[in-house]
C-alpha cells in the first residue's frame, strides 16, 4: 500500500494543517494506508487511488476548515495551508452539490486572498502576495551583495510561485514569483533556503554561478500520520506525549499463523511473545515492558475500533504447575480472522492507556478494522498453504539399549546396530490452509465491507487439527448531511480445535515417545496401542505408570481426545453526530458472546492418575463469556483562532463481564460409555473448594466425582473520564487525562471508586526551532501516568461451600475489607527524528513503571487459622529502554531497500513484596514435589526460577556422597530452593529488511531475545532415563568428568554416568544443572514476493508469495525453543516439560485483487 | 456562538452527571458468587459441616500420613520411586510432604472448627460443639504426635506469629477439651437420650448419635493417656482411670467402631493411593508378621504378588511387602503385594478413626499396669484380637492359641547383593503367656494391637516409638545423613520450612526451648521418652 501524502514545510513553524478533528473522517477512511512508520516498502499497490473530484458541499456561514475537511473527507484529498493565512478569512456560504472541487474551492477563495494548487493529491492553499506580483529586491542591507537569480520548479517542470527564499544567515528574503522566478542578493557560499508549503525544503549553496534552476519535491514525510489512540480517538502522532508504534495489516497476513499474535513476534520494540507450546489453536502470551502483577493479568487489553473485547481462553485457562495435564485454553485474540485487520497500534505504557482505566494496566493492543471505501470496489481473495515441522528433536543417543527385561530406562548394555527414529513416526507435517475473501464497496453515504476466512490447520502431533471459520459485515453509513455518523459490525467465528497437546508431564504423549528406550523400533505400539477389546488394562504399552505416568503415544492422541468449539459473535456499534463544528456526541457500544465447549474423553485403560476406577473418565466443560461494553463520549474542539488550541472530550463507559458455565468432571460407570449421565454421581454447578493455596504434594487427579463449575464471574466498572489536549501553534501538546473508575469487585471495601491522572507533554522541536534542513522532523516528549486495577471478584466477599456431596465446606480465606485497587506509576520519556527527508527515522523511549498496592494471596501463619489471606503490598519495577530506527536505504523507481530495527531492554526487579508483614517472597508456580518453582522474590525478578543446585563446598567442589567403591559417588542436592535462573530476556532485537525490485518484493525478518536463563525439565529426564545423547557421551568417555569432593575431603574427578545422571536428572533431580541460556536469534520471517504481469481488468492485481516462518536459528542454546512457553498465565515461565518442538513454517500465499 | 457553547456543557455536564452517579448499588450483588452460600445458608446446614471435618483427619493423606507414618509404622511401602528414592521412605524428609502433615489439620480441621464457634453453637447447641471438639482432638493429635510442640493454645489469635505450646500443654488441653465434650454430650443425653436430630446424617460417623461420641471421648481419652505413660504417667493414670470408669462406656464391638463412610465422590484413600495412583505397596514387616502368624486377616488387607520375576521368585499367591527404604523402581516393585482394594479398600470403604479392637489392647496394657477399671490382662488381650476378626470378618479358628509362630525373615525379589534381605527381628508368638515378663506381655499386646490397628500407621508409629514394638525391620537405606539413626527409627518429622518462613519467632523458640533437640527425624518427641517400659 501506499502511504499517503499529508505535508507540512518543515522549516516554516507557521504552517498548519487543517484542525484533525475535522479532517477525522477523512482520515478514517486512509487510515488503512497509513502505515508504520518504519515500513515504507512493499511492493504490492493494491489500493487504487481512489480520488473523488466530485464534492458536494452545503450550509450557512461556514469556515474555510469546515469547507476544506469536508473536501477531504469525500475525496481523499488533503490539504495543507499554513494557519495564520486562514486566520481572516470570511465564513461562506455554499450549496453545491457534485461540483467540481476546483469549483468549489474557486467560490469559497473568492475574494479571501488565498489561491491553491492541487498536486498529486494535496491541495496547497497559500495567501496571495505582493511580492508574488513583481519580484522585488531583499530589503537594503548594509553591504550589497551580488544578486543571485533562480527558477523554481516542482519535480513536474512546472515552475512554482510563492516559494519563500531566504539566505541563511541573513535577514533576507525573497518570493518566486508566478513564473517560479527570484532574485535575491546572496553572496558566494551563501546557503538559500527554498520553503514552500507541500514541499520539503530545500537548501542549495550559492557557488559561482548566479543563475539556478532549483526543482521542489513533494515533501513526503507522513509527518502528519494519523494514530489511533485511546478510545479509538485519532490524534496527529505530533501531539502524542508517549510511544506507540504501528503495525500494518500486510505485516500481520504475509506470513500466517494460527494465532496471529505470533506475526507480531519481532516487530515492536518492548513487546515480547511467547506461544504457548501447545499445537494449533494455542494462545500466546503477550507482554508489554515486561510483567508486573503478582497475582492479576500481565497481558495487554485488546481493543477493536476503539472497543475493548475479551481475550477470553475457554475452562481450561492454563497449566498451573509441571504436571499440567489438560490442555492449554486457548485465546480470544486469536479467534479474528487477520485479513480483517488494517493495522495495528501497540500503546506501549500505561499512559498510553489511561483512558482505557484498570484492564489496559498492561498496555494496549488497538486493533482497527477493514472498512468499505467510497467510490471503491473492490474483491481482495487471499489464499495461503503452509507446512509446518518440528524445528529441532532432542538428541537421543542410539548406542545403549533397555537396561533390563521389566525396567523402562535406556542404562541397558551397547547395541549393535543404530537406533530406529521413533520420532519420525510420530511427528507428522503440519498444515494450514487459509482463504479469505473480502469485498468492500460503497458510496460517499454508505460504505460496507464483508468477508469470510476460513482456516484449516493440523499440527504436528497426529489428531490435533483447528477448523475456523469467520465471517465480518459492516457497514458505515452517514446521515443528516453528513452529520450523523453510523457504523455497525458484526462478527461471527467459529472454531473447533480438536486434541490440543496437553503440557507438562501428566497426558502427554511426549513422555512415552522420548522415553522409549533406545534402539527399539516404536512402530509395533503405533496400530496397536490397544492390547484387547476388554477389561481396564488394555492399553499397550509396558512402561506405564511410572512416575512420568508415561503411556503409549498414540493411546493418548486416539484414546484420550479432546474437543474445544467457540461459537463468538462480536457486535460493535458507534453512532457519532457532528452537532456543529467543535462540538460531536458518540454513543458506542458492543457485545462480545463467546460459547465454549469442551469435552476431553479418557478411555478405560489410561493411565490411573486422570482414571482413578479404571473405567475411564469424562469432563464436560460449557462456559459462556459475555463482556459488554458501552460508552458515551462528548468530544470538544474549542473554536479558536489564537495560536493556543485546546481540544478534549469528556465520557463515561461502563463494562460488563459475565462468565457463566457448567462444569462436569468424573469417572465413569459403564467403560468407555461418554455421556454426562455416565458420570459417577455427578452433581453438576457445585463450585470447587480452593480453600488452601498448593500444600506441596502431588497435584490432586480427579476422584470419581470431581464436580466444579468455572468460577461464574460478574464484574462490572463503570467510569467517567475527561481529556484536554492543549496546545501551542503546533509546537508544544500538552495532554491531561482523568479517569475515576467504579469496580464492582472492590464492593464491600470503601474503594469502590478509585481516580487516576495522567499528563503529558509533547514539543515538536523542528517546528520550533530552525533545524537544518536535512532535520524532516525532531520532537520530545515526556508523561506520567497512573493506573488503577481492580482485584478479581469475590474476594472481598468470603462465602461457604457446598461440595458435591451436599456438605458445608468453610472458606477459610480471609475476607478482606480493606483491599485497594492496585496502582501502575509510570514515567516515560522519549524522542522521536527523522532526517534526510524522512528517510531516516530514529525512536527512542526510556520507561519506568512501578506496580504498587498489588494484592498477593498469602500464607498466614498456618495457626491462624486462615488458609489464605490478601494483602496490598509489592513494589515491582520494571525501567528499560526501547527504540526504532528506520531508513530507506535505496528508494529509487525499481529498486527499493529498507531496513529497520527495533530494540528494547527491560529490566525487571521486584522492590517490595510485603516487607510489613514479613513476606519477601511469593510463589508463582509451585514445586509440587518436582524441581521447579517460580517466584516473585524481594530483590529478585518477576519469575525467577528455582531449583535444586547441587551442594559444592567453599571451593565450589560439588559435595559427593558414597565411598567410591561399595556406594558409588553420588552427587549431593541442595535441600531447599535456590534461584537458579531467570527467564526475562535481558535485550530483545528486531531487524527487518524489505526490498523490491521492479515487480520482486522480498521481505526478512531476523529476530534475536539476548539474555536470560531457561529450564528443560525434559533433558532432565531424558538424561535419567539415559535415552539422551549426552548419557551416551558419557558412557563412551567412562564417566562424568566432574570438579568434586567426597564426605572424606577427597578429590572425586570421574563418576560413574548412570549414577550421575539418575542423580541429577528427572523431575526431582538437581535441576540447577539443566539450566541453559534462553539467547536465540532466529531467522523469523522470509516472504519473497512477485506481482504477476497479468492484464489490466478483470484482476487489478495478483500476488504470489513464497513465505517461510522460524526458517532457522542462528543461535540456540537451550535444547528447545526457549521462546515457547508451557503457559501463557504468569507462572511456568522458562521451563520446558515435554513441550511440543516449535515448528518450522513454509508456504506460499496468492492474493488477488479484482 | 458563546451561549451555544455554555449550553453545550450544560447539557455535557448534565449527561456525565447522570453516568457518574448511576449505579453501583448492584456492586455487592455482583461480587456475590452465586454458587456459594450466604451465611444464613451456612448456619442452616451446619450439620452438614462435619462430615468435612471428620473427612479432613485423612485430608492429603498420600503426603500427610501414607508415604510416612505408614511406612514407618511397616504397613506400607511405595513401590514409586519419589525424588530417586531419597523421600520420607529412606529418611530424606520431603518439605512438601512435611507441609502436608501439618498444615492440613489446621486448615481442614481446626480453621473450620473455629468458623463453627464464631456461629455461636457452643452456647447454642454444646453437644454439636461437643462432636467438632472430639473431631478436633483426633486431628490435631496426629499433627502434635507427627511433630511434637505445635501452635494450639494461642491458635486463631493473630496473622502473623502465633507461639507453639509444649507437647505435655497440647495435650493437657486435649484432656480439658475432651471433658468439656464429656460434659456437654451428658448434659443432652440427660435430657434428650435417643434424639439424634442435630447432626443426622452431616455427622458421618455416627449418623448423630450421641451415645456412639460419647464412648468415643472415652476411648480417645484412654488412647491419649496412655501415649504419655512415660512422660507424665501420674496423669496418665489418672486419666486413664478417668475413661475406664465413666459411665458412659468405651468403644466395645465393630458395631462402636469411630469410621466415617465415604460421601460424594470421596474415594476411600488407600485405594486411591493403591489402586489409582499406583503408589502404595504392603510394607515387609506386616507381612513377614502375617506370614509368620498365618494371620487370617491378611487376604483381607492385602493382594498376592504379581509380577513375574516376584512370583519366579517367591512363589504363586504369596503375600510379601517391600521394605521400608528399599530404592524401589515401579516396574519391579509394583508387582508386589498391594493393600487389597477389592475387599478391605474397596473404592467406597468407610475409613477408621478409631476401633474397639484398639481399645480392647489398650485396656490389655492399662490391666498390665494394674490401673483400675480394666479388666483382666488376658480377657483384654484376647478380645482384642477376636473383634478385630470380627471387624474384617474373619474367623479366628487356632489363631489365639498358636504358642509357635513368629515373624518370618524377609527375602526381595529383586535383591542380588542381600542389600534387602533380612533375618526376622522378632520371636513374640501369638498366644498369651500369662507367665511372661511384662515386657513380653507388652511386646504381645502391641504386636496384636498393631496387626488390628492396620491401616492407620499414625497410631501404630505412635505406638511403636512408645513401646519399641512391634520390633520392625530397620531402614534399608539411611539417606538421612546421620541425622536419623537406623537402629532407633524415626522419631519424628522435621517442621515444614513454610512455619520458619511464617511464624518464625516463634518457631526457633519452640526449637530451642520446647522442642528438646535439633528439628529433625532423630530428635524424640516429649511422650517419646528414652526408657524403659516398666
Amino acid at each position: 500500500m501506499k502511504s499517503p501524502i499529508y505535508c507540512a514545510p518543515v522549516a516554516d513553524n507557521r504552517t498548519q494543517l487543517s484542525p484533525y478533528k475535522g479532517r477525522l473522517f477523512a482520515k478514517m477512511l486512509l487510515i488503512m494506508r497509513l502505515t508504520t512508520i518504519f515500513l515504507l516498502a512493499t511492493a504490492l499497490q493494491i489500493s487504487a487511488k481512489g480520488l473523488s473530484q466530485k464534492v458536494s458541499v452545503s450550509g450557512k456561514k461556514l469556515p474555510l476548515e469546515k469547507v476544506f475537511s469536508s473536501i477531504e473527507e469525500q475525496s481523499g484529498y488533503s490539504f495543507v495551508y499554513k494557519y495564520n493565512d486562514l486566520a481572516d478569512t470570511k465564513p461562506v456560504d455554499l450549496h453545491m452539490k457534485n461540483a467540481d472541487i476546483r469549483d468549489v474551492l474557486d467560490v469559497c477563495l473568492k475574494d479571501q486572498h488565498l489561491s491553491y494548487t492541487i498536486e498529486k493529491n494535496i491541495i496547497a492553499i497559500r495567501a496571495i502576495r505582493e511580492e508574488m506580483v513583481t519580484p522585488t529586491a531583499a530589503p537594503v542591507t548594509e553591504q550589497p551583495a551580488a544578486v543571485v537569480t533562480g527558477l523554481v520548479k516542482n519535480e513536474q517542470g512546472e515552475p512554482l510561485a510563492g516559494v519563500t527564499v531566504l539566505v541563511k544567515g541573513a535577514n533576507r528574503q525573497a518570493i518566486t514569483n508566478d513564473k517560479g522566478e527570484f532574485s535575491i542578493q546572496a553572496e558566494e557560499n551563501q546557503t538559500l533556503v527554498f520553503t514552500y508549503v507541500g514541499y520539503a525544503a530545500k537548501e542549495v549553496a550559492v557557488g559561482k554561478e548566479h543563475s539556478l534552476q532549483v526543482t521542489m519535491s513533494i515533501a513526503q514525510a507522513d509527518l502528519n500520520t494519523v494514530v489511533i489512540t485511546a478510545l479509538g480517538i485519532r490524534r496527529s502522532e505530533k501531539s502524542l506525549t508517549y510511544a506507540t508504534q504501528q503495525v500494518s495489516g500486510d505485516q500481520l497476513t504475509n506470513v500466517k499463523t494460527d494465532n496471529l499474535m505470533n506475526s507480531l513476534n519481532g516487530k515492536v520494540a518492548g513487546l515480547t511473545i511467547s506461544p504457548s507450546a501447545s499445537g494449533v489453536g494455542g494462545s500466546a502470551k503477550v507482554i508489554l515492558r515486561g510483567s508486573r502483577s503478582a497475582s492479576g493479568n500481565n497481558q495487554p487489553l485488546y481493543v477493536i475500533d476503539g472497543i475493548p473485547i475479551s481475550n477470553s481462553s475457554n475452562a481450561n485457562s492454563q497449566p498451573s504447575n509441571t504436571y499440567g495435564g489438560t490442555p492449554d485454553g486457548g485465546d480470544g485474540i486469536s479467534n479474528l480472522n487477520p485479513e480483517d485487520i488494517a493495522s495495528i497500534s501497540v500503546l506501549e505504557g500505561a499512559s498510553a492507556a489511561a483512558l482505557y482505566g484498570s484492564q489496559a494496566q498492561n498496555g494496549v493492543i488497538l486493533i482497527t478494522t477493514k472498512r468499505g471505501k467510497a467510490g471503491l470496489m473492490a474483491i481482495n481473495f487471499t489464499s495461503s498453504a503452509f507446512a509446518d515441522q518440528i524445528a529441532y528433536k532432542p538428541k537421543f543417543q542410539n548406542s545403549y539399549g533397555l537396561t533390563a527385561a521389566g525396567k523402562n530406562d535406556s542404562w541397558g548394555p551397547a547395541l549393535s546396530g543404530g537406533g530406529h527414529d521413533n520420532l519420525k513416526d510420530f511427528f507428522q507435517t503440519g498444515t494450514n490452509l487459509t482463504n479469505a475473501i473480502s469485498l468492500s464497496g460503497g458510496t460517499q453515504n454508505a460504505q460496507t465491507y464483508f468477508s469470510y476466512a476460513n482456516t484449516t490447520a493440523r499440527g504436528v502431533e497426529p489428531k490435533n487439527k483447528l477448523e475456523r471459520n469467520n465471517f465480518t459485515l459492516r457497514e458505515t453509513a452517514k446521515f443528516l448531511n453528513n452529520k450523523l455518523t453510523v457504523d455497525a459490525n458484526v462478527n461471527y467465528v467459529t472454531q473447533t480445535v480438536n486434541n490440543s497437546p496437553a503440557l507438562g508431564i501428566y497426558s502427554n504423549p511426549l513422555t512415552g515417545l522420548y522415553l522409549f528406550p533406545r534402539g527399539q523400533d516404536i512402530t509395533p505400539y503405533k496400530n496397536n496401542y490397544v492390547k484387547d477389546s476388554t477389561g481396564f488394562a488394555r492399553q499397550n504399552w509396558p512402561y506405564k505408570g511410572d512416575a512420568l505416568r508415561q503411556q503409549n503415544p498414540w493411546w493418548v492422541v486416539n484414546r484420550d481426545p479432546n474437543v474445544a468449539t467457540r461459537n463468538r459473535i462480536l457486535f460493535n456499534g458507534s453512532v457519532k453526530y457532528e452537532v456543529n463544528n467543535w462540538l460531536s456526541l458518540q454513543a458506542r457500544g458492543n457485545v462480545d458472546h463467546i460459547a465454549d465447549n469442551y469435552e476431553s474423553d479418557l478411555y478405560a485403560g489410561t493411565d490411573g492418575v486422570s482414571n482413578a476406577n479404571g473405567k475411564g473418565n469424562m469432563l464436560i466443560n460449557n462456559q459462556t463469556t459475555e463482556q459488554k461494553y458501552g460508552d458515551f463520549i462528548v468530544t470538544l474542539n474549542i473554536p479558536s483562532h489564537s495560536n493556543f488550541k485546546v481540544n478534549g472530550l469528556v465520557g463515561t463507559s461502563i463494562t460488563d463481564l459475565k462468565t457463566t458455565g457448567l462444569h462436569l468432571q468424573g469417572d465413569l460407570s459403564t467403560p468407555d460409555f461418554f455421556t454426562a449421565g455416565n458420570i459417577i454421581a455427578s452433581q453438576p454447578g457445585l463450585s470447587s473448594v480452593t480453600t488452601s493455596p498448593a500444600t506441596g504434594n502431588v497435584p490432586g487427579p480427579s476422584g470419581s466425582t470431581v464436580n466444579n463449575s468455572p468460577y461464574p464471574v460478574h464484574s462490572q466498572i463503570q467510569s467517567v473520564f475527561a481529556n484536554a489536549d492543549l496546545s501551542y501553534r503546533d509546537w508544544i501538546y500538552l495532554t491531561l487525562t482523568g479517569r475515576n473508575d467504579w469496580s464492582s469487585n472492590l464492593a464491600f471495601t470503601p474503594n469502590e471508586s478509585f481516580f487516576y491522572p495522567s499528563a503529558g507533554l509533547s514539543v515538536i522541536l523542528s517546528q520550533m526551532l530552525h533545524l537544518p534542513s536535512w532535520v524532516s522532523y525532531g520532537k520530545v516528549r515526556g508523561t506520567y501516568a497512573q493506573v488503577g486495577n481492580t482485584v478479581p471478584p469475590y474476594l472481598t466477599n468470603v462465602q461457604n461451600i457446598q461440595n458435591a456431596a451436599g456438605q458445608l465446606v468453610f472458606n477459610t480465606a480471609a475476607a478482606f475489607r480493606t483491599l485497594k485497587p492496585e496502582k501502575t506509576k509510570s514515567t516515560e520519556i522519549g524522542t522521536d527524528w527523522r532526517f534526510f527527508n524522512s528517510r531516516l527515522n530514529v525512536s527512542f523511549t526510556w520507561y519506568k513503571t512501578n506496580t504498587l498496592n498489588q494484592y498477593f494471596p498469602i500464607q498466614p501463619v498456618t495457626a491462624s487459622l486462615f488458609s489464605i489471606a490478601y494483602v496490598n503490598a509489592g513494589n515491582i519495577q520494571n525501567a528499560g529502554i526501547e527504540f526504532t530506527l528506520g531508513y530507506d536505504v535505496i528508494k529509487d523507481k525499481t529498486f527499493t531497500w529498507n531496513t529497520s530495527v527495533n530494540g528494547a531492554m527491560n529490566r525487571n526487579k521486584v522492590l517490595d513484596v510485603d516487607s510489613k508483614d514479613s513476606i519477601n517472597s511469593f510463589v508463582l508456580t509451585s514445586n509440587y514435589n518436582n524441581n521447579y518453582e517460580s517466584h516473585l522474590t524481594k530483590g529478585g525478578q518477576y519469575g525467577d526460577i528455582y531449583g535444586y543446585a547441587l551442594t559444592r563446598d567453599a571451593q565450589g567442589r560439588i559435595i559427593f556422597s558414597g565411598d567410591g567403591s561399595t556406594h558409588a559417588y553420588t552427587p549431593t542436592k541442595n535441600t531447599v530452593f535456590t534461584k537458579i535462573g531467570n527467564s526475562n530476556p535481558k535485550f530483545q532485537l528486531g531487524w527487518r529488511n524489505d526490498f523490491t525490485y521492479k515487480r520482486f518484493s522480498l521481505g526478512l525478518l531476523v529476530d534475536g531475545k539476548f539474555g536470560g536463563q531457561v529450564l528443560s525439565l525434559t533433558q532432565a529426564v531424558m538424561d535419567q532415563y539415559g535415552v539422551s545423547q549426552v548419557t551416551a557421551d558419557a558412557r563412551k568417555a567412562g564417566g562424568v568428568t566432574v570438579n568434586g569432593v567426597d564426605g572424606t575431603g577427597k578429590a572425586v574427578t570421574t563418576v560413574d554416568a548412570q549414577t550421575w545422571y539418575s542423580a541429577i536428572g528427572g523431575t526431582t533431580g538437581a535441576s540447577g544443572q539443566y539450566i541453559y541460556s534462553a539467547t536465540v536469534v532466529r531467522l523469523r520471517e522470509a516472504a519473497l514476493g512477485y506481482v504477476l504481469p497479468v492484464p489490466q481488468g478483470f484482476f487489478k492485481t495478483v500476488k504470489v508469495s513464497l513465505v517461510g516462518r522460524n526458517l532457522f536459528y542462528f543461535s540456540r542454546k537451550a535444547p528447545f525453543d526457549p521462546e515457547l512457553t508451557m503457559s501463557s498465565g504468569n507462572g511456568l515461565s522458562g521451563v520446558d516439560v515435554f513441550n511440543q518442538p516449535a515448528t518450522r513454517n513454509m508456504g506460499l500465499t496468492l492474493n488477488a485483487t479484482f | 456562538m458563546r451561549t451555544n457553547f455554555n449550553s453545550g456543557v450544560t447539557i455535557l455536564a448534565a449527561l456525565l452527571l447522570t453516568g457518574a452517579s448511576s449505579c453501583t448499588k448492584n456492586f455487592e450483588s455482583y461480587n456475590t458468587d452465586p454458587t456459594r452460600l450466604s451465611p444464613g445458608q451456612s448456619i442452616s446446614i451446619i450439620a452438614q459441616a462435619y462430615g468435612p471435618l471428620q473427612q479432613a483427619i485423612y485430608a492429603d493423606y498420600q503426603t500427610a500420613q501414607n508415604l510416612n507414618a505408614d511406612g514407618y509404622a511397616g504397613y506400607m511401602t511405595s513401590p514409586t520411586n519419589f525424588s530417586s528414592s531419597l523421600n520420607d521412605q529412606t529418611y530424606t524428609l520431603i518439605d512438601g510432604w512435611s507441609r502436608s502433615a501439618f498444615v492440613d489439620q489446621y486448615n481442614q480441621v481446626m480453621a473450620p472448627v473455629a468458623k463453627i464457634a464464631a456461629t455461636g453453637i457452643p452456647t447454642s447447641h454444646p453437644d454439636m460443639w461437643a462432636v467438632a471438639l472430639l473431631v478436633q482432638v483426633e486431628a490435631m493429635d496426629r499433627v502434635t504426635d507427627r511433630f511434637g510442640p505445635i501452635p494450639y493454645s494461642k491458635a486463631g489469635t493473630s496473622f502473623t506469629g502465633i507461639p507453639y505450646d509444649s507437647q505435655q500443654a497440647v495435650y493437657n488441653l486435649f484432656f480439658s477439651q475432651i471433658d468439656t465434650a464429656v460434659t456437654n454430650l451428658k448434659a443432652y443425653l440427660g435430657s434428650n437420650p435417643a434424639d439424634t436430630v442435630n447432626l443426622g446424617t452431616g455427622d458421618l460417623v455416627y449418623q448423630g448419635h450421641y451415645d456412639k461420641w460419647l464412648k468415643f471421648a472415652n476411648s480417645l481419652r484412654l488412647r491419649l493417656a496412655m501415649r504419655i505413660v512415660k512422660a507424665d504417667p501420674a496423669t496418665a493414670q489418672a486419666q486413664a482411670e478417668k475413661a475406664l470408669n465413666d459411665p458412659g462406656g468405651l468403644l466395645t464391638t465393630p458395631a462402636d467402631d469411630a469410621k466415617f463412610a465415604q460421601s460424594g465422590g470421596r474415594n476411600n484413600d488407600v485405594w486411591l493411593v493403591t489402586f489409582s495412583y499406583g503408589d502404595c505397596r504392603m510394607g515387609a514387616a506386616l507381612t513377614t508378621y502375617m506370614n509368620g502368624y498365618n494371620d487370617p486377616r491378611l487376604p483381607v488387607y492385602a493382594s498376592p504378588i504379581t509380577g513375574q520375576r516376584i512370583i519366579d521368585s517367591l512363589g504363586a499367591g504369596k503375600y510379601a511387602g517391600i521394605r521400608l527404604g528399599t530404592f524401589v523402581n515401579k516396574s519391579l516393585y509394583g508387582g508386589y503385594s498391594s493393600p487389597n482394594t477389592n475387599s478391605a479398600f474397596s473404592q467406597t470403604a468407610s475409613q477408621y478413626l478409631m476401633t474397639a479392637a484398639e481399645v480392647w489392647f489398650l485396656k490389655a496394657e492399662a490391666a498390665l499396669r494394674g490401673w483400675s477399671g480394666a479388666g483382666d490382662v488376658k480377657t483384654d488381650y484376647e478380645t482384642g484380637v477376636n473383634t478385630s476378626f470380627q471387624q474384617w470378618g474373619v474367623s479366628g479358628g487356632n489363631y489365639l492359641n498358636d504358642a509357635t509362630s513368629v515373624e518370618t525373615d524377609y527375602k526381595d525379589a529383586f535383591d542380588s547383593t542381600n542389600v534387602y534381605n533380612t533375618k526376622a527381628v522378632s520371636t513374640i508368638t501369638i498366644k498369651w503367656d500369662p507367665a511372661a515378663t511384662d515386657e513380653v506381655k507388652l511386646e504381645r499386646i502391641i504386636t496384636q494391637k498393631w496387626l488390628a490397628v492396620f491401616p492407620d500407621g499414625q497410631e501404630a508409629w505412635a505406638d511403636f516409638r512408645r513401646t519399641g514394638y512391634p520390633k520392625l525391620f530397620p531402614v534399608a537405606v539411611n539417606t538421612s545423613g546421620g541425622l536419623i539413626d537406623t537402629k532407633t527409627q524415626i522419631r519424628r518429622l522435621a517442621y515444614p520450612q513454610i512455619e520458619y518462613q511464617t511464624n518464625g519467632t516463634a518457631i526457633a523458640s519452640a526449637v530451642q526451648n520446647l522442642l528438646g533437640g535439633p528439628d529433625n527425624g532423630g530428635t524424640r518427641l516429649w511422650w517419646d521418652v528414652n526408657k524403659a517400659n516398666f
